[in-house]
């Protein structure tokens, strides 16, 4: 983690090797997002692993992943989280029958 | 999916991402619920397989929804419950590790309450694993972190 310091025109400085590790440039464009952990610098961009798992898909892998994902961008909120709430686990006592005892020491 | 439409990523997809290539330098036991690992499994395996790889579906050990109940009396939607209540009674098969060090999350509402009744929350479960069998008085609450957390200590 790194300590910036705003100076007296609410500007901060992002060290050269930040800069340079991050691959920012002159112009690059950074999102300040303000959350209950203070302020969190954001440069926009695809991760590391994200990036390399599309590097490894064929033309075939993404076009079929374009064709899934255009109806899924489509939804509203509500109905991506309906997706992610199918089957929810009830926590009703009559649904205990799944569980599993512990093994005894 | 955004990337396949090329689009870039949110700030809460980036901040996920982030937070889990931090985590995966320190661990290397992630897991999701049951649920989450029916509905990943139900999805194109060009999206799914490379989370379902990476993670282990825990399984409900006796007792979970026991509990998952009883935090529903700190507030908690059921849906909330049932994953907090993982973090204690969650179940990998295959090591028999019971429970996981940490929940994260990012929904900081969710980690803001569990923190705040955090010692209300402990009293209530430790008089709950007081009165059940040997094997479950060694279980635990886990830590609730949020994303933006977890990237204040990279």
């Amino acid at each position: 983690m790194e300590k910036l310091t705003v100076d007296a025109d609410g500007k901060i400085t992002i060290p050269p090797e930040v800069i340079q590790k991050r691959g920012l440039h002159p112009g690059d464009e950074l999102s300040l997002v303000e959350s209950a952990e203070g302020l969190l610098v954001y440069h926009g961009g695809v991760d590391e692993k994200t990036s390399a798992w599309w590097n490894r898909l064929d033309q075939e892998q993404r076009l079929l992943a374009e064709t899934e994902a255009r109806p899924y961008e489509s939804l509203s909120d509500g109905q991506r989280d309906s997706i992610w709430n199918e089957d929810a686990d009830s926590i009703e006592a009559e649904a205990e029958s799944d569980e599993i005892d512990l093994p005894t020491k | 999916m955004r990337l396949a439409l090329g689009k870039p990523p949110t700030v809460l997809q980036v901040e996920a991402a982030n937070s889990y290539a931090y985590i995966a330098t320190i661990t290397n036991h992630f897991y999701i619920t049951e649920q989450t690992s029916n509905i990943l499994k139900r999805r194109t395996p060009i999206f799914a397989a490379p989370i379902l790889a990476d993670t282990r579906p825990l399984k409900k050990a006796r007792y979970l929804r026991r509990w998952a109940r009883r935090l529903t009396g700190f507030g908690f939607s059921s849906e909330d419950a049932i994953v907090l209540a993982y973090g204690s009674f969650g179940l990998d098969v295959e090591s028999q590790r019971v429970g996981v060090d940490a929940i994260i999350t990012t929904d900081i509402r969710l980690a803001d309450r569990y923190n705040q009744r955090h010692s209300e929350i402990m009293n209530r479960f430790n008089d709950m694993i007081t009165n059940l069998p040997e094997a479950y008085r060694q279980l635990k609450l886990p830590q609730v972190v949020t994303t933006a957390t977890v990237l204040t200590l990279v």
